[in-house]
């Protein structure tokens, strides 16, 4: 084989390992251990916080055994993690300012668990404004970990900004370190990723 | 976001024909700035990791495919002379040095044989202003028309025409350089 084909070879099998690499950063930003979601001012995140109720949030059962919580607003987050846990969810909920985001490694995360994502098999799912989180998908002696970053409200301040709030989720396994909050520097940039 | 990456950086099959029409290219171009073949060999194999780096760059519809191409290339060379005075360190992602068979080597003899005249020009042309220098070697050694020279040093044409007057103007005994000019 001349060095030609045997360069292309090596270069196609560096073009395959960078799409891997990529995919990989990808799902595991979408699925995996870190999730981000990001919502555009006006079209993701109206829905998921108009709720007419007065108090922060609201968590009920599904009739297919997963567990619905909708925030109003971005407080009372203790008060959540025990009416979840009442509900069989072990979860840990941080409210950040806009800008913020909590420094990874709070924990060892469960890459194989997807922690918030579209797909049935998600623990956390996105559905009318809500979060259907399923208990079964959260296995023994790990954590859902969602943190939440930006306003709850729309205003004019906000409208200025491409996001208004992002949810990060992530499975933990084990201790759940605190959030160290630190500058999330995808804000500043406008990313809308 | 991530910019979008051009398909010859991500498609394998796309990748494959983007190297084979221009593999030759690179290997000529190479050969007529460097004479060693395991050198060439290197470099071309840096070339094409730099083309999958720099692929959000590639514009398929503008342009001609080689000029960007070269522009590349001359990037990569002049790392790779920045390079030589420290310790040579091939990029570990495409591995190591090429190991080259006897054949590899003589086909890479017989083209850096071919360019020495163009490398012989180079040494005339070594006196120049960087810039004048770098239109003509374009132009006149690696054949791009004026407008691919600028595209590849992402200059205006217009700067691109004054620079390669202003070098003609200086080798004009050179009747070698004269001879292979153009537009």
């Amino acid at each position: 084989m001349t060095f030609e084909e045997h360069l292309l070879m090596e270069l196609k099998a560096e073009i395959a390992d960078r799409t891997e690499r990529h995919r990989r950063v990808t799902r595991r930003l979408y699925a995996g251990g870190v999730v981000g979601l990001l919502a555009a001012a006006a079209a993701f995140a109206v829905p998921m916080l108009t709720g007419t109720e007065t108090s922060a949030y609201a968590v009920s059962t599904n009739a297919d055994g997963t567990v619905r919580v909708e925030i109003n607003e971005f407080k009372d987050a203790d008060q959540l993690e025990q009416d979840l846990g009442a509900a069989g969810v072990t979860a840990d909920i941080t409210y950040l300012p806009p800008g913020k985001e909590c420094k990874t490694g709070r924990g060892k995360t469960v890459g194989a668990v997807t922690a918030l994502g579209p797909g049935a098999d998600a623990a956390a799912r996105m559905r009318d404004g809500g979060l259907d989180i399923d208990p079964r998908n959260i296995g023994k002696d790990q954590t859902l970990v969602l943190e939440f970053a930006g306003n709850d409200k729309e205003t004019n301040e906000t409208r200025k900004q491409n996001t208004l709030w992002r949810l990060t989720g992530s499975m933990i396994k084990g201790q759940v370190g605190p959030c160290v909050a630190i500058d999330d520097p995808s804000w500043k940039s406008g990313n809308k990723s | 976001m991530r910019r979008k990456q051009a398909k010859i950086a991500t498609d394998p099959v796309a990748f494959e024909a983007f190297y084979r029409r221009n593999v030759d290219a690179v290997t000529r171009f190479l050969a007529r700035r460097v004479d060693d073949p395991h050198t060439v060999a290197d470099l071309v194999a840096e070339v094409f990791v730099a083309v999958l780096d720099s692929a959000h760059t590639y514009r398929g519809e503008l342009g001609s495919e080689i000029a960007w191409l070269y522009g590349v290339a001359r990037k990569t060379i002049s790392a790779e002379r920045r390079r030589a005075y420290k310790q040579y360190q091939l990029t570990d992602r495409v591995s190591g040095r090429r190991t080259l068979a006897t054949d590899d080597v003589t086909r890479l003899e017989e083209r850096i044989d071919a360019e020495r005249n163009a490398r012989q020009v180079f040494e005339a042309m070594a006196e120049l202003p960087q810039g004048e220098r770098a239109v003509l070697e374009l132009v006149v050694i690696d054949q791009l028309t004026v407008t691919e020279a600028a595209l590849a040093l992402g200059i205006r044409q217009s700067a691109a025409k004054v620079r390669l007057h202003r070098a003609r103007r200086t080798l004009r005994n050179l009747p070698f350089v004269m001879s292979g000019a153009s537009g």
